[in-house]
């Protein structure tokens, strides 16, 4: 049961609680778009070139040398006993698949290879053979989930994770990479290789003398242990992982501190119980520092993750605020990339979400400014989050807060948007005017709101969506236009009604269009 | 019922019957044919006939009947009985996309409409392969077939453009994405190629581009709640070929018709709006084609003529700009001095122009004329989309905007005065111009609120307005008079009272006008003159100001009421009232003569009520004629009751319902009046108050009750002796 939930009811009778106004990342689980340009790599191929120095054996490694054998015989030499072949059909089955176009992992699949490339995992004798099935397999777990799954199925797991402690570092970096790509195939594959320990070995090589190439797949492989729900990675190994991602987070490579920031925002986008697990750390001051970094691979996972924690408690989001979250929103609002806009708006709109004390610190913080701004000009993403960030405020906020935020010039924009191609959104705008004259009402000034809705063209806007084809939509409209426009005549006789003679036709009303 | 040809005769003859234009003919076969609709085999009795009758005229018949049983019975409800077996729908869903294609067009759109209705309850889960055979009609070549598939399948799209996001609806238009965008691209690349190939062949030409219509509107449905990845990654063929059909023309396709809007304009109205709704929700991804669409746009704008048949794209087309120059970053793509004055002189300014239409409208459809001119319900029309585009334009450019126009309308003015009865028109513009560019916020109660500040309003007042208010012939230039009219009106609290007092013998004139919108508007400035408020919230203009216009003011408001077309004008009766209200005492001296209209005029309502707001003002004025003469001298309610209780008998007697809540209520206001016992007037209607019949309409109830109230108050003792018994 939470602490604030007698004091929620305060201020926020109005049938809604905050867990029906603190939206969580997922309302839909369907996606129409393209994958999101801005989300971190699942699974990664290895298509270096660059791999000489990393790899002394393949010095000679020069694709215009080299003699491309059959697929024939290359089954044909890895099924073989000649050590010498066996290399040089791995290396050629590697190559293949690190080729930069289509490479052909379902052939190499259908070959059935992957069992004895699986053992050549374990010749602790033959470094190089090691090294181009670590690499070879790791290609292969890089594609679709029917991919990674041959892979696990010829018996990977067990043998990746030895190799993490394999006296070769570049071994144990494939093998780093190789473990990434499964863990994130998801959270089956994930909890498959938590189940084998996977995370103590993989800890352990992290050091501060970890060349930072390896750092950044260690975090990268992390960040995929951490990553994906339904359900969401074991409480035991995220408490072991979550001390070194602190550490990591303090690192000054920028892909180091990204991924950890990713790894952080995915441990965030939980229930509140986890998000607390997160909170408890103290990390919260260096993620809200992180999200305005330079880097925009920084600034996205860090917003990420301060966005998922304001989803959950009232005193969860209060660490937020006191890590100071409230201070580099404005500047997130204002963000050149839309994306980031939104995000920055999604993060606001579930902290106007909160009681009205950190109401007030939206207010006081100066957050109204920005937010008026990215209501009238930003990107549609963004806007759709600032309209709830408007409807959460005025569902909230006291009287004198909503006051306020007509003040800074929010129904300009907001009416504006009431011509959004949107049905939902239309409908929140709508449902926020109604919120606003239930405040006008309260402070006697519903005749000045009316006029100034109208002035800002919003009754004509109002009066067209009686005509929109969502039911809901209409019926909204309708119910503003009947309870606060269409009396209209009737404010201009009341004044004098009784005193000098007008008379009250008022029982009349019903029958009027006006 | 069997599939047999004896049926199949026997609903012949009774289909037949229900065209009968004699009701006793026609009523019995409708009641048959609704009693049997819920057998076994009646709908597919009813398409076989549609398909196969001999007659043309039943199977159209047979397809209205087959699409108004589907849209009765069709859905299932909870917990009440499955209306049509099982096997029917199985049977009907199976056939009906072919029998649609291969019919005439008529039918057709029956059994188009049928299958969205069908669609609705169960596409996609029950009624999984019906995407795919659409689909595979794409590849007939028969563009009759095509056309119909198109039109099914955006009656059954449409909704995707205003229902809310659910993972329901989104799986269903996943599905759809996945089946239908590709075959649909690759129909529109080659109906475009058709269209080249065909290019000199009217008939083919018309064909095909209903179905680039269709399937500009399936773009819109299919991309309205998110931008699918499939269009995103064939942005490029779209958008290159939208704009390509944006700048097309073809003789072949031009229609004569000025009003209806013939397929070019269709075609690129709906693209205008695709572009809309790229510019709107998925800024990010269209950038690279923007600035193509603006300039494109633009000069189609500047190409189309001014008939009527073009407005629709026209609208679309401006708003198109004027949503897109409020944006900061595009703010680059207008800012340059020629583009802007382009815009004002070549998309602006002639669609401030009054037109042809215009005149007739302002002629012959006052009403219509003044509800769009003076109410806001103009949202899509020329001028008003163009008064947008001037406000989004000042929004980053208000000094040049102002600047460029300023000379527009000096030379306007100029025109108008080498020669106004020709160029009169001119002059009209002017003012448009003048008000769309100085308003900038605007509300029925106080008209103009916040206006542009380097828009010099009184000078042009002065110089320009009044003039023409001051000519001594009311009926000449009705149009500038009117414009005159609504310039005082919307800028009344920007132009100094000592003009607006000059104005008002100048509106009172001209409530003598002949133009319906002439001496409607003079009533309707006067009305909101009167309620304007000062300090201290009295009114504005008060009653000593008003003093040596009172007489003409009535008798002039009065008079407009009888001038043809303005018996029941409601900002007439409206602004009589609000004088009233102003004048009070000064108004008693006229009060017998304004009685008697007053009277007379709702004697003549009472026959056919059929204004309400005139109605209501009417009374008003009653009540308040009642009010302001009582006060003064209380004796003389009773000559109001003389004067008002006969027409009230005839409203009570002949059961006028609109009339009657309003008698009560005079009726308690006079009665108040008494000091003293109740007039033996009173007491003869009061056994009738208690009639039930009465009380059974709830908008009678309260005035009754206040009027009862009004008769125990003075007349208890009567009442308790007189009428006990009827108690």
């Amino acid at each position: 049961v939470r602490t604030h939930s007698q004091h929620m009811k305060l201020f926020k009778n109005k049938g809604k609680d905050e867990t029906t106004l603190r939206r969580q990342r997922v309302e839909v689980s369907i996606e129409l778009r393209k994958a999101k340009k801005d989300e971190q790599i699942l699974k990664r191929r290895n298509i270096s070139v660059h791999v000489k120095e990393e790899n002394p054996s393949l010095g000679q490694d020069r694709a215009y040398e080299i003699i491309q054998p059959s697929l024939e015989e290359i089954v044909e030499a890895m099924n073989g006993d000649d050590t010498e072949l066996q290399l040089l059909a791995t290396q050629a089955t590697r190559r293949l698949l690190s080729r930069h176009k289509d490479p052909p992992i379902n052939q190499i699949i259908e070959l059935g290879i992957i069992p004895r490339m699986v053992e050549f995992l374990g010749r602790a004798d033959n470094a190089a053979l090691q090294f181009e099935a670590a690499w070879a397999l790791t290609n292969i777990a890089s594609g679709t989930s029917e991919h990674t799954r041959a892979v696990v199925e010829g018996g990977a797991i067990s043998a990746f994770i030895s190799l993490l402690s394999s006296p070769h570092m570049h071994i144990s970096e494939q093998s780093v990479w190789a473990l990434g790509n499964i863990a994130g195939d998801g959270p089956l594959y994930r909890d498959a290789l938590i189940a084998r320990d996977v995370i103590p070995p993989l800890l352990a090589l992290v050091s501060p003398a970890t060349p930072v190439g390896f750092l950044r797949n260690i975090t990268w492989t992390l960040s995929n242990l951490c990553r994906n729900k339904n359900p969401c990675p074991p409480l035991d190994a995220v408490k072991k992982i979550l001390p070194v991602l602190i550490f990591l987070l303090q690192h000054e490579d920028k892909e180091v501190i990204s991924d950890s920031c990713w790894a952080v925002s995915y441990l965030t986008d939980s229930c509140n119980d986890r998000i607390q697990v997160v909170v408890d750390t103290g990390i919260l001051p260096r993620l809200v520092e992180l999200m305005v970094s330079p880097d925009v691979n920084v600034v996205t996972p860090a917003l990420r993750a301060i966005g998922n924690v304001v989803t959950g408690t009232d005193q969860q989001t209060q660490e937020a605020i006191d890590a100071g979250v409230l201070a580099v929103l404005p500047r997130l609002l204002r963000h050149t990339k839309p994306v980031i806009q939104k995000e920055a708006a999604w993060t606001l709109s579930n902290i106007a979400a909160g009681p009205c004390q950190q109401i007030q610190q939206i207010i006081t913080c100066g957050l109204l400014p920005p937010l008026v701004e990215l209501l009238s000009k930003g990107d549609f993403k963004a806007q759709k989050e600032a309209v709830w960030v408007v409807a959460n405020f005025t569902t909230g906020g006291t009287v004198d807060q909503v006051v306020e935020l007509v003040r800074s010039g929010v129904l300009k924009p907001l009416l504006n948007l009431l011509l959004a191609k949107d049905s939902k959104t239309i409908l929140t705008i709508l449902e926020t005017i109604s919120k606003l004259f239930l405040a006008a009402e309260k402070l006697g000034e519903t005749e000045k709101l009316c006029l100034l809705v109208e002035e800002l063209d919003g009754l004509d806007k109002i009066e067209d969506l009686q005509n929109h084809e969502n039911d809901m939509v209409y019926r909204a409209a309708l119910d503003i236009i009947e309870k606060y426009f269409s009396g209209e005549e009737n404010t201009d006789l009341e004044p004098q009604t009784g005193q000098d003679g007008l008379y009250d036709f008022s029982v009349e009303k019903q029958d009027f269009n006006f | 019922m069997e599939l047999s040809d004896a049926n199949l005769q026997t609903l012949t003859e009774y289909l037949k019957k229900t065209l009968d234009p004699d009701p006793a003919i026609r009523r019995p076969a409708e009641k048959f044919l609704e009693s049997v609709e819920g057998s076994q085999n009646y709908p597919l009795l009813l398409l076989t006939l549609l398909e196969k009758s001999q007659e043309n005229v039943i199977k159209v018949c047979a397809s209205v009947t087959f699409k108004n049983y589907i849209k009765r019975n069709w859905r299932i409800v909870e917990d009440e009985p499955n209306k049509i077996c099982e096997s029917d729908r199985i049977a009907i869903k199976a056939n009906i996309v072919p029998l649609m294609l291969s019919s005439p067009e008529q039918i057709q759109k029956q059994l188009s409409d049928a299958i969205s209705i069908i669609g609705r309850e169960d596409f996609p889960q029950k009624w999984p392969d019906l995407l795919t055979e659409m689909v595979n009609r794409f590849q007939s070549g028969d563009f009759h077939v095509i056309n119909g598939v198109l039109r099914t399948a955006h009656s059954l799209f449409k909704r995707y453009r205003h229902e809310f996001k659910s993972n329901e609806l989104w799986t269903e238009i996943k599905l759809v994405l996945d089946a239908f965008a590709l075959p649909l691209t690759n129909l529109f690349k080659a109906t475009i190629e058709l269209c080249s190939t065909h290019a000199n062949d009217a008939s083919a030409l018309k064909v095909l581009f209903s179905s680039l219509i269709l399937i500009a509107k399936l773009f819109y449905s299919l991309n309205f709640q998110d931008l699918p990845e499939f269009f995103e990654d064939n942005m490029e063929t779209w958008m290159t070929n939208f704009h390509s059909l944006l700048t097309l023309d073809n003789k072949l396709l031009q229609t004569d018709d000025e009003e209806e809007a013939g397929l070019l304009e269709l075609l690129k109205s709906q693209i205008c709006d695709n572009a809309a709704l790229y510019a709107q929700k998925y800024d990010e991804e269209f950038q690279p084609y923007l600035p193509r669409f603006v300039t494109a746009i633009w000069n189609l704008l500047v190409t189309t003529g001014q008939e009527v048949k073009y407005d629709l794209l026209v609208s679309n087309a401006i708003q198109f700009l004027a949503s897109v120059c409020e944006r900061p970053h595009y703010k680059h793509l207008f800012e340059d001095q020629n583009t802007l004055t382009s815009i004002c002189e070549k998309v602006i300014v002639p669609n401030m122009e009054f037109r042809a239409a215009d005149e007739e409208a302002f002629e012959d459809n006052s009403e219509e004329y003044i509800r769009r001119d003076l109410e806001g319900s103009d949202i899509d029309t020329r001028r008003r989309a163009a008064c947008d585009l001037v406000r989004g334009l000042c929004k980053f450019f208000e000094g040049p905007v102002t600047g460029i126009f300023s000379g527009y309308v000096n030379s306007m003015l100029q025109e108008y005065a080498k020669n106004p009865s020709v160029n009169w028109k001119h002059k009209d513009a002017a003012i448009y111009l003048v008000t769309s560019l100085a308003s900038k916020a605007q509300t029925q109660k106080h008209g103009i609120t916040q206006a542009n500040e380097l828009v010099n309003l009184t000078e042009f007042f002065v110089n320009h307005i009044q003039p023409d208010l001051k000519s001594a012939t009311v009926n000449e230039f009705p149009v500038l008079k009117a414009d005159g009219i609504k310039y005082i009106m919307i800028f009344r609290n920007q132009v100094p009272k000592e003009q607006l007092l000059v104005s008002i013998p100048l509106l009172i004139n001209h409530l003598q006008a002949e133009s319906i919108v002439v001496h409607t508007y003079a009533a309707h400035a006067l009305e909101r003159l009167f309620t304007m408020r000062g300090t201290n919230n009295a009114t504005l203009i008060t009653a000593a100001e008003m003093a040596p216009f009172v007489e003409v003011l009535l008798t002039n408001l009065f008079k407009a009421l009888t001038l043809p077309g303005s018996s029941e004008n409601e900002y007439i009766m409206k602004a009589i009232m609000r004088s009233f209200s102003l004048l009070q005492e000064s108004i008693i001296p006229y009060i017998p003569s304004v009685i008697t209209q007053l009277t007379q005029k709702l004697l003549a309502v009472s026959k056919n009520p059929s204004k309400p707001h005139f109605n209501h003002y009417m009374f008003e004025s009653i009540c308040l004629s009642v009010r302001i003469t009582c006060k003064a001298n209380p004796e003389a309610v009773g000559s109001f009751e003389e004067a008002l209780f006969l027409v009230f008998t005839e409203i009570l007697q002949n059961d006028v319902q609109e009339f009657i809540p309003y008698v009560f209520q005079v009726m308690s206001l006079l009665l108040e009046m008494h000091k003293n016992e109740i007039p033996s007037s009173y007491m003869a209607l009061f056994p009738h108050l208690l009639q039930p019949v009465l009380w059974e309409r709830t908008g009678n109830i309260p005035p009754l009750v206040r009027l009862l109230q009004a008769y125990l108050e003075r007349g208890a003792s009567t009442i308790a002796s007189a009428a006990a018994d009827k108690i």
